[in-house]
C-alpha cells in the first residue's frame, strides 16, 4: 500500500485575510527542507501532503519535519482508493499487532461515497472487531488508539492511527529577522530556537576573544549555530574579535564594571550589525537574575545603549527548563563542553550585581567608545552554515 | 612553525615510513597466514620485537614483546591482567592511562594506594618503601618519566628495593616518555614496561608492552590468539615496522639527541624571564620536557598567544571551570596561581637551538605583555 505524510499547521488557522501569506511561507520552508529528497509535495486545504517517497527516506523526512516551525502535527497514512473493501484492508493492516481499546473516526469529503461517515465508522469498527476481537475492543470515549479514515474528493482515502506532534509555532521568516547573540553556553541556542519557533529568521553574532579563548571555543559556537540552523533553514554566523575592547575596558575601568561595560559594547555592536544586515531585533538568552549581568539593573544598563528592540525569550525561564529544551534540540551536549567563553575572561571576583547607571556612564567616559566599535566592525568574519 | 609539544605526539619520521612502505604493498600478508607471504610478515614482526628488546638491553630468552594499539592499552593490560587481586600501589604523577585504571580498580573494590610526589613530580620513594615494609603489596606501577614535569624515577632501583622487601611484588612502569629518549637498560626486577610509537616519530595506534616471560599475563583483547594469545587481532604490521624503524633512528643517535635537547632545554630555562616564569621541572628531569608556570597568567591564553606566532606548546590541562588544574602538578604541591599558568614545552631531536632562541624571545615578550594587561 502506498504511504503519504499529511502535515497540519495550527496557529495559521487563526489568521484572517493574510492567511495565504503564512501558508505559502510554510509551504516554501517545507519544500526547501525536502529539496534533496525524492518526493512530491502538494498543498491541500489547510494541510500539506508528501507522497511518492521511498520507504528508506521516511525517517529522514520525519526528522526534518520536526525541525520546521509552523508544523503542528503530521501523520503517516496509507493511501487507498475510495472503495470500502480497500479502506477496510488499510484499517486492518494498521490494527494488526495492536492491543487495547480503539475507535474509528471517519470523515467523508466525497459526498458521493456511501455509506456516510457515521455508518462507515460503525461498519469498519465491526469488521475490525471480527478480525482482531481477541486483542482489541471498542471504546469511543477514551480509546487507546483511533483509526482515522479520511475519504477525499479526489478519489483517495487516507487511513492512519498516529498523530505526531512537531514544533508548532509560526513559519520561519514570517516574523522578520533577528540577530542572536550566541556565547557557547546553554541558554543562547535555546533562545534562538524559541525565536525560530515564533517565525523569526535569525543570524548569529559571536564575540571571540582570541587568545583568551581558543579556536576550540569558536568551533563549539560554530557547531551550536549549525544545529540551530537546522530550525532556521540555514544560518549565518558573524564572529567579532572582542579581545581589544576587553583589554581596553580591563585597563581603564573599575574591575567591578567589566561585565557591565562588555555587555554594553556587545549590544552596540549587535545593533550596528543588525542595521547592516537588515535584522530588526536583537535576541539574547538572558534569564532574569541568572547571573550578575542578568539582573534587572544590569539589563537596564546594557539595554540603554540601543534603541532597537531586544528580545529575551528566556527572561522568565528557570535554568532547569532551559536545560530541558536544550536537551530536546540536542544542543546541550555541545554547550557543556568545557571551553572558556568571552564572558569568563577577565571575570572580576566581585562583579557589580546592581550597576548604577550613573557610575557605569562615568566608568565608560574613560573610553573611546565609537573608535573601539568602529574597529570591531571592521573585522567581522562571516560564516555561512 | 616551532613545534614544542612533542610529549603529546611527534611528527612521524618520513624515512621510517618509507622503509616500511613494503608492508603496505607487496609484503601485506597476514602474519598468521601459513603461506610464504604470511611467514615473511611474521618474521618481520619477530625481528621488530628482537630489535626493541635489544634497545633496552633485554634478552630474548627472558623478555618478550606484546604489540598493542597504544601506550594506554599496554598500561591497561599490565594493570588489569597481571595480578587478579590484592593491594595495588601507584603514585600521584601517573598518566591518566594508569591513574584511571587505578580509579577503576578502586571502584571494583580492590585496595589501592597513591603515593605522594616530590615537588619536581618524582615519587616520594621513602613513603613507597615504608608502605611496602608495613603492608603486603601485590602490584606496583611507577611512571618512568613523568609526562607533565619530566621528572625521572629511578625505576630500576625502586624495583630492586621493593623486591628486596617483597619478592612477590609485580612491578610495572609506563615508559612512554622515556623510551628512545634517554639511555636506559631494563632492570632485572622490572616485570612489565609500556611503550608507545608515536612519541618517538612512529605512528599513532601502535604501542608495545614489554613483559618478563615468567610473568603471568592474561589477554585484554580475546580472539585469534595473535601475540602468543596475549593480544588478539591481526597485527598492525605497517605500524609495527614504522615503530621499529623510528626506534632505530632514535637509538642510533641516542646520546647525541640527548645532548642536543639538553642544550635546547637549558637555553630556554636560562633565557626565561625569571620575574614571570618559575620552572616546575626539576634539575634532574628529562631533557625532553620543560614545564614552567607564568604566575598569575593562564596557560591556555599563553598557548593561544604563541599560536599566533606559529609556536605550538602544550598546556597541562583544559582551561575550564571543571577539572581546571592538572592533577599531577597539583600533586606536586603547587597552589592555584601557579597551576593556572602551566605551560609544558616538550622537545624532539628535530628542534634546533635557533628555534629555542626565537621561542625565548617571543615567550618572554608575550608573557610580559599579557601580564601588563592582566595586572593593570
Amino acid at each position: 500500500m502506498k504511504k503519504a505524510i499529511i502535515i497540519r499547521y495550527c496557529e495559521i488557522h487563526l489568521k484572517g485575510k493574510n492567511r495565504g501569506y503564512f501558508e505559502k511561507m510554510l509551504k516554501e520552508n517545507i519544500k526547501r527542507s525536502l529539496k534533496n529528497i525524492n518526493c512530491t509535495f502538494a498543498a491541500m486545504h489547510s494541510r500539506y501532503l508528501i507522497e511518492d517517497f521511498s520507504e528508506e527516506d521516511l525517517p529522514i523526512i520525519e526528522e526534518k519535519l520536526h525541525k520546521i516551525a509552523g508544523i503542528h502535527t503530521y501523520s503517516i497514512a496509507l493511501v487507498v482508493e475510495n472503495d470500502f473493501e480497500k479502506i477496510f484492508e488499510a484499517c486492518s493492516s494498521l490494527c494488526n499487532g495492536k492491543h487495547g481499546t480503539f475507535r474509528v473516526t471517519a470523515n467523508r469529503a466525497d459526498k458521493t461515497f456511501t455509506p456516510n461517515s457515521m455508518e462507515c465508522a460503525r461498519l469498519l469498527g465491526g469488521r475490525l472487531l471480527e478480525v482482531y476481537g481477541d486483542k482489541i475492543k471498542v471504546d469511543v470515549v477514551t480509546p487507546s488508539f483511533t483509526v482515522f479514515v479520511d475519504i477525499r474528493e479526489d478519489g483517495k482515502t487516507f487511513v492512519y492511527t498516529d498523530v505526531v506532534h512537531c514544533m508548532s509555532g509560526m513559519p520561519v521568516g514570517s516574523a522578520g529577522r533577528g540577530l542572536l547573540l550566541i556565547s557557547g553556553g546553554i541558554d543562547s541556542p535555546v533562545a534562538g530556537y524559541m525565536m525560530c519557533k515564533r517565525g523569526m529568521k535569525l543570524d548569529c553574532l559571536h564575540f571571540h576573544s582570541f587568545p583568551y579563548t581558543g579556536e576550540a571555543a569558536k568551533q563549539k559556537v560554530v557547531d551550536l549555530t549549525e544545529k540551530l540552523g537546522e530550525y532556521n533553514g540555514g544560518i549565518n554566523l558573524y564572529v567579532v574579535s572582542f579581545t581589544h575592547i576587553q583589554e581596553v575596558i580591563h585597563e581603564n575601568c573599575p574591575e567591578e564594571f567589566m561585565i557591565t561595560l562588555m555587555r554594553r559594547f556587545m549590544m552596540r555592536i549587535a545593533e550596528r550589525l543588525s542595521y547592516k544586515i537588515g535584522a530588526q531585533a536583537i535576541v539574547t538568552g538572558e534569564s532574569l537574575g541568572q547571573v550578575a549581568s542578568q539582573t534587572i539593573e544590569s539589563i537596564t544598563s546594557s539595554n540603554s545603549v540601543v534603541t532597537m528592540p531586544v528580545l529575551r525569550p528566556l527572561i522568565a525561564f528557570d535554568k532547569i527548563d532551559i536545560i530541558d529544551i536544550s536537551r530536546k534540540i540536542a544542543t546541550y551536549e555541545t554547550s557543556i563542553l568545557p571551553y572558556e567563553d568571552c564572558c569568563t575572561v577577565f571575570l572580576p571576583k566581585f562583579p557589580a550585581i546592581k550597576p548604577d547607571l550613573k557610575r557605569v556612564l562615568k566608568a565608560e567616559s574613560n573610553l573611546d567608545v565609537d573608535g573601539l566599535i568602529e574597529e570591531a566592525m571592521k573585522n567581522i568574519e562571516k560564516i555561512s552554515l | 612553525m616551532i613545534y614544542f609539544d612533542n610529549a603529546a605526539t611527534t611528527k612521524p619520521s618520513a624515512s621510517a615510513l618509507k622503509k616500511a612502505e613494503i608492508y603496505n604493498d607487496e609484503q601485506f600478508f597476514n602474519p598468521s597466514a601459513l603461506y610464504q607471504g604470511g611467514l615473511s610478515s611474521a618474521n618481520a614482526i619477530k625481528s621488530a620485537k628482537e630489535y626493541i628488546l635489544k634497545t633496552i638491553g633485554a634478552s630474548t630468552s627472558e623478555y618478550e614483546v606484546v604489540f598493542t594499539s597504544c601506550g594506554s592499552e599496554s598500561d591497561n593490560q599490565a594493570i588489569f591482567c597481571a595480578v587478579k587481586r590484592g593491594f595495588f600501589v601507584t603514585d600521584k604523577g601517573e598518566h591518566s592511562a594508569v591513574f584511571k585504571c587505578f580509579c577503576e580498580l578502586k571502584n571494583r573494590g580492590i585496595k589501592t594506594e597513591l603515593i605522594d610526589l616530590n615537588p619536581d613530580g618524582s615519587i616520594n620513594e621513602q613513603k613507597l618503601f615504608q608502605l611496602a615494609e608495613k603492608e603486603k603489596i601485590d602490584f606496583v606501577s611507577i611512571v618512568h618519566v613523568n609526562n607533565e614535569t619530566g621528572a625521572v624515577n629511578d625505576i630500576n632501583r625502586i624495583a630492586d628495593k621493593l623486591k628486596e622487601i617483597n619478592p612477590r611484588i609485580v612491578f610495572h612502569s609506563d615508559g612512554v616518555q622515556a623510551y628512545g629518549k634517554m639511555p636506559y637498560k631494563l632492570g632485572k626486577n622490572i616485570d612489565l614496561y609500556s611503550l608507545s610509537a608515536h612519541k618517538i616519530n612512529g605512528l599513532k595506534g601502535s604501542g608495545a608492552l614489554i613483559k618478563r616471560k615468567k610473568q603471568n599475563l592474561a589477554p585484554l583483547v580475546f580472539g585469534g590468539g595473535q601475540e602468543g594469545g596475549l593480544r588478539s587481532g591481526t597485527e598492525n604490521l605497517f605500524g609495527i615496522k614504522v615503530f621499529e624503524n623510528a626506534a632505530r633512528e632514535r637509538f642510533d643517535n641516542l646520546e647525541e639527541n640527548f645532548k642536543k635537547t639538553e642544550n635546547i632545554k637549558n637555553y630556554i630555562e636560562n633565557g626565561l624571564d625569571k620575574e614571570i616564569f618559575s620552572v616546575l621541572s626539576g634539575k634532574k628531569s628529562s631533557p625532553y620536557i620543560l614545564t614552567v608556570s607564568a604566575k598569575g597568567l593562564r596557560g591556555e591564553v599563553l598557548m593561544h598567544t604563541l599560536e599566533t606566532f606559529g609556536i605550538i606548546v602544550g598546556n597541562g590541562s583544559a582551561c575550564a571551570s571543571k577539572n581546571r588544574y592538572s592533577r599531577v602538578i597539583e600533586a606536586c604541591g603547587y597552589k592555584n596561581d601557579v597551576l593556572d599558568g602551566v605551560v609544558r614545552l616538550s622537545f624532539s631531536p628535530e628542534n634546533t637551538i635557533e628555534e629555542a632562541e626565537r621561542f625565548v624571545k617571543i615567550f618572554n615578550e608575550s608573557a610580559s605583555k599579557l601580564k601588563r594587561i592582566m595586572q593593570k
